[in-house]
Protein backbone atom coordinates (compact mmCIF):
# COMPACT_ATOMS: atom_id res chain seq x y z
CA UNK A 1 0.00 0.00 0.00
CA UNK A 2 1.81 3.16 -1.03
CA UNK A 3 0.83 7.08 0.35
CA UNK A 4 -0.73 7.75 -3.13
CA UNK A 5 -3.24 4.83 -3.22
CA UNK A 6 -4.38 5.70 0.68
CA UNK A 7 -4.80 9.32 -0.16
CA UNK A 8 -6.90 8.05 -3.14
CA UNK A 9 -9.19 5.63 -1.58
CA UNK A 10 -9.88 8.23 1.44
CA UNK A 11 -10.49 10.62 -1.56
CA UNK A 12 -13.38 8.31 -2.47
CA UNK A 13 -15.13 7.87 1.08
CA UNK A 14 -15.40 12.14 1.58
CA UNK A 15 -16.50 12.09 -2.18
CA UNK A 16 -19.07 9.38 -1.75
CA UNK A 17 -20.16 10.59 2.06
CA UNK A 18 -23.12 12.39 1.70
CA UNK A 19 -22.27 14.73 4.50
CA UNK A 20 -19.08 15.75 3.08
CA UNK A 21 -20.23 16.48 -0.65
CA UNK A 22 -22.88 18.71 1.96
CA UNK A 23 -20.77 20.18 3.71
CA UNK A 24 -18.46 21.12 0.98
CA UNK A 25 -21.89 22.83 -1.42
CA UNK A 26 -22.85 24.09 1.86
CA UNK A 27 -19.74 25.80 2.49
CA UNK A 28 -19.60 27.23 -1.11
CA UNK A 29 -23.60 28.43 -1.12
CA UNK A 30 -22.41 29.98 2.31
CA UNK A 31 -20.08 32.59 1.05
CA UNK A 32 -22.03 33.05 -2.79
CA UNK A 33 -25.19 33.79 -0.63
CA UNK A 34 -23.51 35.72 2.52
CA UNK A 35 -21.38 37.66 0.34
CA UNK A 36 -24.45 38.51 -2.48
CA UNK A 37 -26.31 39.87 0.69
CA UNK A 38 -23.39 41.93 1.81
CA UNK A 39 -22.48 43.22 -1.74
CA UNK A 40 -26.08 44.28 -2.12
CA UNK A 41 -26.39 45.89 1.17
CA UNK A 42 -22.88 48.03 -0.01
CA UNK A 43 -24.64 48.86 -3.13
CA UNK A 44 -27.69 50.01 -1.02
CA UNK A 45 -25.42 52.64 0.38
CA UNK A 46 -23.60 53.63 -2.68
CA UNK A 47 -20.45 52.23 -1.99
CA UNK A 48 -18.71 49.43 -4.35
CA UNK A 49 -19.61 45.76 -3.71
CA UNK A 50 -16.11 43.96 -4.45
CA UNK A 51 -13.61 42.14 -2.39
CA UNK A 52 -14.61 43.62 0.75
CA UNK A 53 -18.21 41.74 0.76
CA UNK A 54 -15.76 38.94 -0.07
CA UNK A 55 -13.83 38.65 2.87
CA UNK A 56 -16.75 40.00 5.31
CA UNK A 57 -18.70 36.38 4.36
CA UNK A 58 -15.36 34.45 5.28
CA UNK A 59 -16.02 34.04 9.26
CA UNK A 60 -19.76 32.70 8.34
CA UNK A 61 -17.98 30.55 5.59
CA UNK A 62 -15.59 29.31 7.88
CA UNK A 63 -18.61 27.31 9.67
CA UNK A 64 -18.94 25.05 6.47
CA UNK A 65 -15.49 24.52 6.34
CA UNK A 66 -15.31 23.28 9.99
CA UNK A 67 -17.57 20.81 9.58
CA UNK A 68 -15.85 19.71 6.18
CA UNK A 69 -12.33 19.34 8.08
CA UNK A 70 -13.78 17.04 11.23
CA UNK A 71 -15.38 14.51 8.86
CA UNK A 72 -13.13 12.51 7.57
CA UNK A 73 -12.24 12.01 10.95
CA UNK A 74 -15.21 11.78 12.74
CA UNK A 75 -16.88 9.51 10.21
CA UNK A 76 -15.20 6.55 10.64
CA UNK A 77 -16.00 6.37 14.26
CA UNK A 78 -19.60 6.79 13.58
CA UNK A 79 -19.73 2.95 13.53
CA UNK A 80 -16.97 0.61 13.33
CA UNK A 81 -16.12 1.05 9.94
CA UNK A 82 -12.71 2.75 11.33
CA UNK A 83 -12.04 -1.28 11.86
CA UNK A 84 -12.14 -1.97 8.52
CA UNK A 85 -10.17 0.92 7.53
CA UNK A 86 -7.30 -0.61 9.67
CA UNK A 87 -7.65 -3.71 8.02
CA UNK A 88 -6.87 -2.29 4.89
CA UNK A 89 -4.23 0.07 5.98
CA UNK A 90 -2.57 -1.42 9.30
CA UNK A 91 0.08 1.35 9.53
CA UNK A 92 -1.56 4.02 11.06
CA UNK A 93 1.36 6.68 10.11
CA UNK A 94 0.20 5.76 6.85
CA UNK A 95 -2.91 6.05 7.54
CA UNK A 96 -2.79 9.72 9.41
CA UNK A 97 -0.78 10.76 6.68
CA UNK A 98 -3.01 9.43 3.65
CA UNK A 99 -6.20 10.71 5.98
CA UNK A 100 -4.33 14.21 5.98
CA UNK A 101 -3.62 15.14 2.79
CA UNK A 102 -7.03 13.94 1.65
CA UNK A 103 -8.66 16.20 3.95
CA UNK A 104 -5.87 18.94 2.94
CA UNK A 105 -7.17 18.32 -0.61
CA UNK A 106 -11.07 18.52 -0.18
CA UNK A 107 -10.34 21.82 2.19
CA UNK A 108 -8.16 22.91 -0.61
CA UNK A 109 -10.69 22.80 -3.19
CA UNK A 110 -13.23 24.00 -1.17
CA UNK A 111 -11.69 26.91 0.05
CA UNK A 112 -10.70 28.23 -3.27
CA UNK A 113 -14.26 27.48 -5.09
CA UNK A 114 -15.81 29.53 -1.94
CA UNK A 115 -13.62 32.51 -2.37
CA UNK A 116 -13.58 32.09 -6.49
CA UNK A 117 -17.54 31.95 -6.57
CA UNK A 118 -18.31 34.55 -3.77
CA UNK A 119 -16.08 37.00 -5.89
CA UNK A 120 -17.78 35.84 -8.94
CA UNK A 121 -21.15 36.56 -6.70
CA UNK A 122 -19.69 40.04 -6.20
CA UNK A 123 -18.50 41.40 -9.22
CA UNK A 124 -22.15 40.24 -10.64
CA UNK A 125 -23.61 42.44 -8.20
CA UNK A 126 -21.10 44.97 -8.78
CA UNK A 127 -21.79 45.10 -12.45
CA UNK A 128 -25.60 45.15 -12.10
CA UNK A 129 -24.87 48.79 -9.72
CA UNK A 130 -24.28 51.94 -11.36
CA UNK A 131 -21.32 52.62 -8.54
CA UNK A 132 -17.85 53.54 -9.91
CA UNK A 133 -15.05 50.91 -9.91
CA UNK A 134 -12.95 51.63 -6.57
CA UNK A 135 -8.89 51.91 -7.25
CA UNK A 136 -7.49 48.42 -7.18
CA UNK A 137 -5.72 47.78 -3.62
CA UNK A 138 -3.89 44.90 -1.58
CA UNK A 139 -7.21 43.30 -2.44
CA UNK A 140 -6.17 40.23 -4.78
CA UNK A 141 -3.34 39.40 -1.69
CA UNK A 142 -6.26 39.03 0.71
CA UNK A 143 -8.53 37.10 -1.32
CA UNK A 144 -5.51 34.44 -1.57
CA UNK A 145 -5.06 35.16 2.09
CA UNK A 146 -8.82 34.23 2.50
CA UNK A 147 -8.71 30.86 0.71
CA UNK A 148 -5.42 29.84 2.74
CA UNK A 149 -7.48 30.94 6.14
CA UNK A 150 -9.94 28.91 5.38
CA UNK A 151 -8.15 25.80 4.72
CA UNK A 152 -5.85 26.40 7.39
CA UNK A 153 -9.07 26.60 9.88
CA UNK A 154 -10.30 23.39 8.27
CA UNK A 155 -6.79 21.72 9.21
CA UNK A 156 -7.37 22.69 12.48
CA UNK A 157 -10.88 21.14 12.76
CA UNK A 158 -9.54 17.80 11.20
CA UNK A 159 -6.11 17.95 13.44
CA UNK A 160 -9.18 18.62 16.60
CA UNK A 161 -11.49 15.61 15.27
CA UNK A 162 -8.29 13.24 14.80
CA UNK A 163 -7.62 13.71 18.35
CA UNK A 164 -11.15 13.56 19.91
CA UNK A 165 -12.70 11.24 17.26
CA UNK A 166 -16.14 11.91 17.99
CA UNK A 167 -18.24 14.57 15.55
CA UNK A 168 -20.43 16.29 18.02
CA UNK A 169 -17.40 17.24 20.41
CA UNK A 170 -14.95 18.21 18.09
CA UNK A 171 -17.65 20.58 16.48
CA UNK A 172 -18.68 21.84 19.77
CA UNK A 173 -14.70 22.46 20.39
CA UNK A 174 -13.73 23.97 17.12
CA UNK A 175 -16.89 26.47 16.79
CA UNK A 176 -16.69 27.50 20.57
CA UNK A 177 -12.48 27.66 19.94
CA UNK A 178 -13.19 30.06 16.52
CA UNK A 179 -16.63 31.60 17.70
CA UNK A 180 -17.45 31.97 20.77
CA UNK A 181 -14.40 32.54 22.54
CA UNK A 182 -12.59 34.86 20.83
CA UNK A 183 -14.70 37.80 21.02
CA UNK A 184 -14.99 37.33 24.56
CA UNK A 185 -11.55 36.93 25.44
CA UNK A 186 -10.69 40.02 22.81
CA UNK A 187 -12.66 42.46 25.20
CA UNK A 188 -10.71 41.52 28.67
CA UNK A 189 -6.66 40.80 27.10
CA UNK A 190 -4.79 41.62 23.99
CA UNK A 191 -3.29 37.97 24.19
CA UNK A 192 -6.42 36.82 22.44
CA UNK A 193 -4.72 37.89 19.67
CA UNK A 194 -2.90 34.31 19.78
CA UNK A 195 -5.97 32.23 19.19
CA UNK A 196 -6.15 30.26 15.64
CA UNK A 197 -9.08 32.65 14.21
CA UNK A 198 -7.80 36.41 15.46
CA UNK A 199 -4.38 35.38 14.67
CA UNK A 200 -5.17 33.81 10.98
CA UNK A 201 -7.78 36.18 10.38
CA UNK A 202 -4.60 38.31 9.47
CA UNK A 203 -4.45 36.91 6.17
CA UNK A 204 -7.71 38.27 4.72
CA UNK A 205 -7.76 41.31 6.95
CA UNK A 206 -4.18 42.80 7.07
CA UNK A 207 -3.17 45.36 9.28
CA UNK A 208 -5.79 44.04 11.72
CA UNK A 209 -3.38 43.99 14.71
CA UNK A 210 -0.27 46.04 15.83
CA UNK A 211 1.56 43.38 16.54
CA UNK A 212 1.12 40.25 14.70
CA UNK A 213 1.67 40.46 10.34
CA UNK A 214 -0.30 38.35 8.08
CA UNK A 215 2.58 36.09 7.71
CA UNK A 216 3.10 35.83 11.61
CA UNK A 217 -0.08 35.45 11.56
CA UNK A 218 -0.62 32.44 9.62
CA UNK A 219 2.56 31.07 11.40
CA UNK A 220 0.81 30.89 14.87
CA UNK A 221 -2.30 29.40 12.89
CA UNK A 222 -0.13 26.50 11.59
CA UNK A 223 1.55 26.16 14.69
CA UNK A 224 -1.69 25.31 16.62
CA UNK A 225 -2.91 22.68 13.66
CA UNK A 226 0.55 21.31 14.07
CA UNK A 227 1.07 20.82 17.82
CA UNK A 228 -2.54 19.58 18.19
CA UNK A 229 -2.51 17.39 14.72
CA UNK A 230 0.96 16.24 16.90
CA UNK A 231 -0.86 15.07 19.66
CA UNK A 232 -3.31 13.67 17.46
CA UNK A 233 -1.29 11.58 15.32
CA UNK A 234 -0.21 10.32 18.52
CA UNK A 235 -3.08 9.31 19.70
CA UNK A 236 -3.96 7.81 16.34
CA UNK A 237 -0.86 5.36 16.70
CA UNK A 238 -1.48 4.05 20.04
CA UNK A 239 -4.38 3.76 20.91
CA UNK A 240 -7.25 1.31 20.55
CA UNK A 241 -9.49 1.40 17.88
CA UNK B 1 -48.48 5.14 30.89
CA UNK B 2 -48.43 8.07 33.06
CA UNK B 3 -46.13 10.87 31.99
CA UNK B 4 -44.22 10.38 36.09
CA UNK B 5 -42.87 7.17 34.25
CA UNK B 6 -41.15 8.30 30.89
CA UNK B 7 -39.97 11.39 32.85
CA UNK B 8 -38.41 9.41 35.47
CA UNK B 9 -36.56 7.00 32.72
CA UNK B 10 -34.80 10.24 30.44
CA UNK B 11 -34.24 12.05 33.62
CA UNK B 12 -31.90 8.77 34.79
CA UNK B 13 -30.43 8.64 30.84
CA UNK B 14 -29.81 11.90 30.74
CA UNK B 15 -28.22 12.19 34.21
CA UNK B 16 -26.00 8.98 32.58
CA UNK B 17 -25.00 10.86 29.53
CA UNK B 18 -21.63 12.23 29.26
CA UNK B 19 -22.47 14.77 26.32
CA UNK B 20 -25.75 15.88 28.50
CA UNK B 21 -22.86 17.15 31.20
CA UNK B 22 -20.96 18.40 28.91
CA UNK B 23 -23.29 20.78 28.14
CA UNK B 24 -23.58 21.69 31.32
CA UNK B 25 -20.18 22.13 32.54
CA UNK B 26 -19.68 23.96 29.14
CA UNK B 27 -21.90 26.85 30.61
CA UNK B 28 -20.45 26.31 33.87
CA UNK B 29 -16.71 26.29 33.37
CA UNK B 30 -16.75 28.62 30.26
CA UNK B 31 -18.42 31.32 31.88
CA UNK B 32 -16.77 31.01 35.12
CA UNK B 33 -13.47 31.59 33.42
CA UNK B 34 -14.68 34.48 30.97
CA UNK B 35 -15.96 36.05 34.45
CA UNK B 36 -12.70 35.62 36.08
CA UNK B 37 -10.64 37.40 33.26
CA UNK B 38 -13.51 39.85 33.37
CA UNK B 39 -13.06 40.92 37.01
CA UNK B 40 -9.61 40.50 37.15
CA UNK B 41 -9.12 43.24 34.81
CA UNK B 42 -12.09 45.32 36.38
CA UNK B 43 -10.18 45.28 39.51
CA UNK B 44 -6.73 45.62 37.78
CA UNK B 45 -8.20 48.91 36.46
CA UNK B 46 -9.99 50.61 39.26
CA UNK B 47 -6.46 49.72 41.32
CA UNK B 48 -4.35 51.43 38.54
CA UNK B 49 -6.98 54.26 38.97
CA UNK B 50 -8.06 54.04 34.77
CA UNK B 51 -11.99 52.73 35.26
CA UNK B 52 -12.90 55.39 32.94
CA UNK B 53 -11.38 52.72 29.89
CA UNK B 54 -14.14 50.09 30.90
CA UNK B 55 -17.98 50.73 30.26
CA UNK B 56 -18.89 50.16 33.84
CA UNK B 57 -17.11 48.76 36.96
CA UNK B 58 -20.40 46.79 38.27
CA UNK B 59 -19.65 43.27 39.81
CA UNK B 60 -23.00 42.37 38.03
CA UNK B 61 -22.89 43.07 34.88
CA UNK B 62 -19.40 41.98 34.92
CA UNK B 63 -20.31 38.48 36.18
CA UNK B 64 -23.19 38.40 33.58
CA UNK B 65 -20.74 39.49 30.76
CA UNK B 66 -20.42 35.42 29.21
CA UNK B 67 -24.30 34.58 30.39
CA UNK B 68 -25.79 35.83 26.65
CA UNK B 69 -22.91 33.64 24.51
CA UNK B 70 -21.59 30.44 26.90
CA UNK B 71 -24.65 29.85 28.71
CA UNK B 72 -26.63 29.71 25.10
CA UNK B 73 -24.17 27.36 24.11
CA UNK B 74 -24.59 24.88 26.88
CA UNK B 75 -28.12 25.25 26.56
CA UNK B 76 -27.98 24.26 23.23
CA UNK B 77 -25.42 21.25 23.78
CA UNK B 78 -28.09 20.19 26.22
CA UNK B 79 -31.00 20.43 24.05
CA UNK B 80 -29.23 18.38 21.02
CA UNK B 81 -28.19 15.31 22.87
CA UNK B 82 -31.12 14.85 24.52
CA UNK B 83 -32.73 14.00 21.67
CA UNK B 84 -29.39 13.17 19.34
CA UNK B 85 -28.46 10.82 21.34
CA UNK B 86 -31.21 8.40 20.29
CA UNK B 87 -30.21 8.40 17.00
CA UNK B 88 -26.84 8.24 17.15
CA UNK B 89 -26.09 4.45 16.02
CA UNK B 90 -24.13 1.55 18.44
CA UNK B 91 -21.39 -0.34 18.12
CA UNK B 92 -20.87 -2.86 15.92
CA UNK B 93 -20.96 -5.86 18.48
CA UNK B 94 -23.89 -4.88 20.19
CA UNK B 95 -25.97 -4.86 16.91
CA UNK B 96 -25.45 -1.30 15.39
CA UNK B 97 -28.97 -0.06 16.43
CA UNK B 98 -30.10 3.16 17.18
CA UNK B 99 -31.62 3.28 20.72
CA UNK B 100 -34.71 5.17 19.71
CA UNK B 101 -35.73 1.65 18.77
CA UNK B 102 -35.15 0.69 22.55
CA UNK B 103 -36.76 3.67 23.96
CA UNK B 104 -39.76 3.68 21.63
CA UNK B 105 -40.33 -0.38 22.34
CA UNK B 106 -40.30 1.10 26.35
CA UNK B 107 -42.43 4.13 25.86
CA UNK B 108 -44.75 3.22 23.18
CA UNK B 109 -46.56 6.47 23.46
CA UNK B 110 -44.83 8.80 21.63
CA UNK B 111 -46.38 12.34 22.42
CA UNK B 112 -45.96 11.15 26.35
CA UNK B 113 -42.32 10.73 25.87
CA UNK B 114 -41.76 13.65 23.35
CA UNK B 115 -43.52 15.74 26.27
CA UNK B 116 -40.76 13.68 28.88
CA UNK B 117 -37.73 15.03 26.91
CA UNK B 118 -38.87 18.55 26.46
CA UNK B 119 -39.38 18.29 30.62
CA UNK B 120 -35.42 16.83 30.83
CA UNK B 121 -34.25 19.99 28.53
CA UNK B 122 -35.67 22.32 30.56
CA UNK B 123 -34.94 20.74 34.25
CA UNK B 124 -31.33 20.87 32.87
CA UNK B 125 -31.18 23.77 31.97
CA UNK B 126 -33.01 25.42 35.20
CA UNK B 127 -30.35 23.34 36.88
CA UNK B 128 -27.59 24.86 34.78
CA UNK B 129 -28.86 28.39 34.99
CA UNK B 130 -29.41 28.07 39.02
CA UNK B 131 -25.90 27.35 39.34
CA UNK B 132 -24.27 29.04 36.72
CA UNK B 133 -25.93 33.01 36.64
CA UNK B 134 -25.83 33.30 40.69
CA UNK B 135 -22.40 31.75 40.72
CA UNK B 136 -20.39 33.66 38.12
CA UNK B 137 -22.37 37.25 39.90
CA UNK B 138 -20.50 35.38 43.00
CA UNK B 139 -17.29 34.94 41.82
CA UNK B 140 -17.18 38.84 40.30
CA UNK B 141 -18.17 40.14 43.29
CA UNK B 142 -15.67 38.34 45.26
CA UNK B 143 -12.90 39.06 43.05
CA UNK B 144 -13.56 42.65 42.25
CA UNK B 145 -14.92 43.44 45.84
CA UNK B 146 -15.44 46.83 47.15
CA UNK B 147 -13.23 48.34 44.06
CA UNK B 148 -16.35 48.13 41.45
CA UNK B 149 -19.46 50.74 41.38
CA UNK B 150 -22.65 48.87 41.59
CA UNK B 151 -24.89 49.83 38.79
CA UNK B 152 -27.57 47.26 38.70
CA UNK B 153 -30.13 47.32 41.53
CA UNK B 154 -31.25 43.95 43.12
CA UNK B 155 -34.62 44.10 41.52
CA UNK B 156 -32.99 44.80 38.15
CA UNK B 157 -30.74 42.17 38.66
CA UNK B 158 -33.59 39.31 39.60
CA UNK B 159 -35.35 39.91 36.74
CA UNK B 160 -32.35 40.03 34.34
CA UNK B 161 -31.03 36.96 35.81
CA UNK B 162 -34.86 35.12 35.55
CA UNK B 163 -35.45 36.54 31.50
CA UNK B 164 -31.66 35.24 30.74
CA UNK B 165 -32.75 31.73 32.43
CA UNK B 166 -36.01 32.14 30.40
CA UNK B 167 -33.78 32.53 27.20
CA UNK B 168 -31.84 29.58 27.74
CA UNK B 169 -34.66 27.08 28.27
CA UNK B 170 -36.32 28.37 25.00
CA UNK B 171 -33.27 28.24 22.86
CA UNK B 172 -33.03 24.11 24.67
CA UNK B 173 -36.08 23.94 23.44
CA UNK B 174 -35.61 25.35 20.20
CA UNK B 175 -32.49 23.04 19.90
CA UNK B 176 -34.31 19.85 20.35
CA UNK B 177 -37.50 20.76 18.43
CA UNK B 178 -34.40 21.08 15.83
CA UNK B 179 -33.15 17.79 16.47
CA UNK B 180 -36.19 15.80 16.38
CA UNK B 181 -37.10 17.02 13.35
CA UNK B 182 -32.88 16.55 11.56
CA UNK B 183 -32.05 13.44 13.44
CA UNK B 184 -28.64 14.40 14.21
CA UNK B 185 -26.92 17.19 16.07
CA UNK B 186 -24.84 18.41 13.39
CA UNK B 187 -27.20 20.81 11.33
CA UNK B 188 -28.97 22.31 15.06
CA UNK B 189 -25.56 22.59 16.62
CA UNK B 190 -23.73 24.33 13.44
CA UNK B 191 -26.86 27.05 12.94
CA UNK B 192 -27.52 27.45 16.84
CA UNK B 193 -24.17 28.14 18.16
CA UNK B 194 -22.97 30.10 15.14
CA UNK B 195 -25.64 32.28 15.35
CA UNK B 196 -25.71 32.74 19.29
CA UNK B 197 -21.63 34.39 18.33
CA UNK B 198 -20.68 36.91 16.99
CA UNK B 199 -20.81 35.36 13.51
CA UNK B 200 -24.95 35.55 13.65
CA UNK B 201 -26.73 35.12 10.48
CA UNK B 202 -30.05 36.67 12.30
CA UNK B 203 -27.55 39.44 13.14
CA UNK B 204 -26.55 39.27 9.21
CA UNK B 205 -29.94 39.54 8.09
CA UNK B 206 -31.30 42.40 10.06
CA UNK B 207 -28.98 44.47 8.01
CA UNK B 208 -31.13 43.20 5.17
CA UNK B 209 -34.73 43.49 6.34
CA UNK B 210 -36.05 44.21 9.69
CA UNK B 211 -38.06 41.35 9.62
CA UNK B 212 -35.00 39.30 10.97
CA UNK B 213 -35.74 40.95 14.36
CA UNK B 214 -38.58 38.62 14.31
CA UNK B 215 -36.17 35.39 14.31
CA UNK B 216 -36.03 33.92 17.43
CA UNK B 217 -32.87 34.44 18.50
CA UNK B 218 -33.27 38.18 17.59
CA UNK B 219 -36.38 38.49 19.60
CA UNK B 220 -35.18 37.20 22.21
CA UNK B 221 -32.18 39.34 23.20
CA UNK B 222 -33.18 42.17 25.29
CA UNK B 223 -34.48 39.26 27.54
CA UNK B 224 -30.34 40.23 28.75
CA UNK B 225 -31.36 43.35 29.36
CA UNK B 226 -27.95 44.92 28.71
CA UNK B 227 -28.09 48.65 29.16
CA UNK B 228 -29.18 50.22 25.24
CA UNK B 229 -26.21 51.90 24.45
CA UNK B 230 -23.72 48.83 23.67
CA UNK B 231 -26.34 46.10 21.77
CA UNK B 232 -27.48 46.23 18.40
CA UNK B 233 -30.67 49.14 18.17
CA UNK B 234 -33.84 48.33 17.07
CA UNK B 235 -35.76 45.12 17.50
CA UNK B 236 -38.31 44.20 20.25
CA UNK B 237 -39.14 44.83 23.74
CA UNK B 238 -37.77 42.27 25.96
CA UNK B 239 -41.32 41.23 26.76
CA UNK B 240 -42.91 41.28 23.26
CA UNK B 241 -39.58 39.75 22.11
CA UNK B 242 -40.13 37.04 24.71
CA UNK B 243 -43.22 35.99 23.25
CA UNK B 244 -42.28 36.10 19.91
CA UNK B 245 -39.22 33.59 20.97
CA UNK B 246 -41.77 31.53 22.82
CA UNK B 247 -44.21 31.79 20.10
CA UNK B 248 -40.99 30.19 18.10
CA UNK B 249 -40.30 27.51 20.50
CA UNK B 250 -44.11 26.25 20.79
CA UNK B 251 -44.39 26.24 16.61
CA UNK B 252 -41.23 24.61 16.54
CA UNK B 253 -42.18 22.19 19.18
CA UNK B 254 -45.46 21.24 17.92
CA UNK B 255 -44.21 20.89 14.40
CA UNK B 256 -41.19 18.52 15.80
CA UNK B 257 -44.08 16.83 18.12
CA UNK B 258 -46.32 15.67 15.49
CA UNK B 259 -43.15 14.87 13.38
CA UNK B 260 -42.22 12.66 15.87
CA UNK B 261 -45.02 10.78 16.54
CA UNK B 262 -46.25 10.49 13.03
CA UNK B 263 -42.90 9.49 11.13
CA UNK B 264 -41.25 6.26 11.31
CA UNK B 265 -38.38 6.10 13.94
Amino acid sequence: MTLLTCVSSEITKLRTLPLAVLAAVGTVLIGAVITAALAANAVDQGAPAGATAVLQAVPFAQVGIILLGILPAAHEHAGSQFRTTLVAVPNRGLLATGKTLAALIALTVTAALTVGVSLATAAIAHHLSSVPLPARGAEPWALAGAAVYLSLIGMLAHVVALLVRHLVPALVTMLALVLVVPPLLAGVTEHARWLPDRAGSLLYLPGADTALTPGTGALVLVGWVLVIGAAAVAAFITRDA
Amino acid sequence: MSLWNPFGSELRKTATLPAAWAGVLVALLGSAAITALNALTVRGAVAAGTPERLADTSPFETGFAAMPIIGVVGAVVIGVVVIGSEYTADRAESGGARQIATTLAATPHRPTLFIAKALIVLVFVAMTALVTIPGNIALARAIIGGAGIETVTPAEAVTRSLSTALYWALMGLIALSITTLTRSGVIPLVVLIANSSIVSFSLLLTNLTPLAHWLPDMAGRKLFGFPSEYVVQGGLDPVPGAMVMGGWALVLMVVAGIVFTRRDA
